[in-house]
């Protein structure tokens, strides 16, 4: 039985070993990473910051691998280990100190695994913030100024009467001259057309504490996710007031989603 | 089926007729491409570009995305984009038909391309690089197959995870090489 | 090369590869602002507002052949 006992100890010494190197390599690989990523992406020009995006992605990959190893690790040299061993040991109605140290090693393991399994989160949710927040507020404003800057600049393509884009528009559409009524096209600047597309998470962005409070509250306070909704729909609007009439109908619609939700317990 | 609201067309553009676009813009046609074998101004696609997804946002019931995914699966039939193709290589013309007409193949590429995104790869883009499929494509085939795929992995559930962890395997190590490996791989138990 | 060179010259790779790998679809060009006329391509004569954005005034040369609905910006008044 000492073989069995000794058996025990060196493979839960080479769990814990095996465990302690792979986040030694992920706290080496993620602390010298984070100032990277925060490079990356501010220096992305790319609108959807796809380059910061990839590389958050290949890292995440890479922390993904390591817990895979883990897992195959863990069904093969711990769990059927344990079965093997579990197959050795007098049968039923026997509880001899084998089974007790088995028994003890192997909750030892799994508590271990779970600590790496927290340790992955840490380090997924440490990659995941390095870059910070993307400044929508900040872009919102300068296009704002783009606009005003340029709203006057325009003349009809017909009679060169100047014309004066009558709102900031993020898809093209028709403005009429005021001289001719001729119909001209206005085709908005790429980042004229971002504003839309980013409407929403600056909005989020602005009402972030709003649904930190609900996230926080305890139990969880509908009418806090509601005063939330709200006012990040306000928002949404005031960003993009000409989206207001369709985004009310989406606000509806989340809202009864939230509703029904609740009505579920 | 034009009894509900969210199915009436929006500038004359039919729910069929905008999922088809979709798939077109995917294959590689621009919005103006696009915009013309519909028969409308660039302004008018535009919104109907904006509107189509606010009514999908609307529709809680998903009857409007569900149908979406169906006619863009079925864009290639539609009349009004038949005569009109984005250029396409031989070699792509001949792996488009292939992963609409072979399951094993679009399912191997599903995994090939998540794969890809994992070691910090545009998957999309090696995709293309290597079979000059586009995204389009890949969606219309995805929407092709997803029924079979579902009763396939309700027939054979364990089976169907074997075939996929053999792709996700072979593409692993495909990847890690081109990197020098994994970042883990001298680390042994 | 030891593991911490290892892993860093790991991160740089990966680094290199997604600053300069092409992205589906391209790079997005910042477009300016601009302003474009459609004449009628039979006649020559322009669209003024109040003649509707579907078919030309003069020659009766469609632009489009669609009935305009209440959308964002164009509504139904738009037809012409």
């Amino acid at each position: 039985m000492s073989g069995v006992l000794e058996k025990i100890g060196q493979t839960q010494d080479k769990w814990f070993v095996f465990l302690d190197k792979l986040e030694s390599r992920m706290h080496e690989i993620c602390t010298a990473a984070v100032p990277e990523i925060r490079e990356v992406f501010e220096q992305d020009r790319d609108p959807y910051k796809r380059a910061h995006g990839h590389l958050l992605m290949g890292l995440r990959g890479q922390i993904n691998q390591m817990r895979s190893k883990a897992n195959e690790v863990r069904e093969e040299k711990i769990f059927q280990f344990i079965d093997g061993i579990t197959s050795e040991l007098p049968g039923h109605g026997f509880f001899t100190g084998s089974h007790d140290r088995l028994y003890t090693f192997r909750i030892a393991c799994i508590n271990r695994h779970n600590l790496f399994e927290e340790k992955i989160a840490f380090y997924m949710s440490l990659l995941n913030n390095a870059a910070g927040e993307q400044d929508l507020e900040a872009a919102y404003q300068e296009q704002l100024q783009a606009f005003e800057a340029i709203r006057d600049q325009f003349s009809c393509k017909q009679c060169a009467g100047q014309m004066t884009i009558p709102d900031l528009f993020f898809i093209a559409t028709y403005v009429t001259c005021p001289f001719c009524q001729t119909q001209n096209t206005f085709i908005p600047s790429t980042g004229a057309q971002m504003v839309l597309h980013q409407a929403r998470s600056l909005a989020e962005q602005r009402t972030a504490h709003l649904l930190k409070t609900y996230e926080e509250s305890k139990p969880k306070n509908s009418l806090l996710y509601r005063q939330y909704l709200r006012s990040m729909f306000d928002e949404w609007n005031k960003i993009v007031p000409d989206m207001a009439e369709e985004n009310e109908k989406f606000y509806q619609r989340l809202l009864q989603d939230h509703l029904n939700s609740i009505n579920h317990y | 089926m034009s009894e509900n609201p969210l199915l009436t067309p929006i500038h004359g553009i039919t729910l069929e007729d905008y999922s088809a676009a979709c798939a077109k813009l995917g294959s590689g046609l621009s919005e103006a491409d696009v915009a013309k074998a519909l028969g409308i101004e660039f302004p008018v696609w535009q919104e109907v570009s904006l509107l189509w997804p606010e009514r999908m946002k609307q529709d809680s019931t998903f009857h409007i995305v569900t149908l979406f995914g169906q006619y863009f699966g079925e864009a290639d039939k539609n009349p009004k984009f038949s005569n009109l193709k984005a250029e396409v290589s031989a070699q792509g013309t001949t792996n488009i038909e292939k992963i609409k007409t072979d399951k094993d193949f679009y399912q191997e590429l599903e995994v090939a391309r998540q794969v890809a995104y994992e070691y910090g790869l545009d998957g999309a883009q090696w995709i293309a690089d290597q079979y000059a499929i586009s995204i389009g494509d890949f969606q219309i085939a995805a929407s092709l197959w997803n029924g079979q795929i579902h009763q396939d992995i309700q027939a054979d559930y364990a089976g169907y995870n074997r075939r996929q962890d053999g792709y996700k395997k072979k593409y692993e190590q495909l990847f890690a090489a081109a990197q020098g490996g994994n970042l883990a791989d001298d680390i042994e138990f | 090369m030891n593991e911490k060179d290892k892993t860093l010259s790991y991160l740089e790779r990966l680094k290199q590869q997604a600053v300069n790998q092409e992205n589906y679809g391209g790079e997005i060009k910042a477009e300016e602002a601009k302003m474009e006329v459609r004449d009628c391509p039979e006649c020559g004569a322009g669209r003024a507002f109040h003649q509707g954005l579907t078919v030309c005034a003069y020659c009766g040369f469609k632009f489009m052949d669609i009935r305009l609905t209440d959308g964002l910006y164009i509504r139904k008044q738009n037809n012409s």
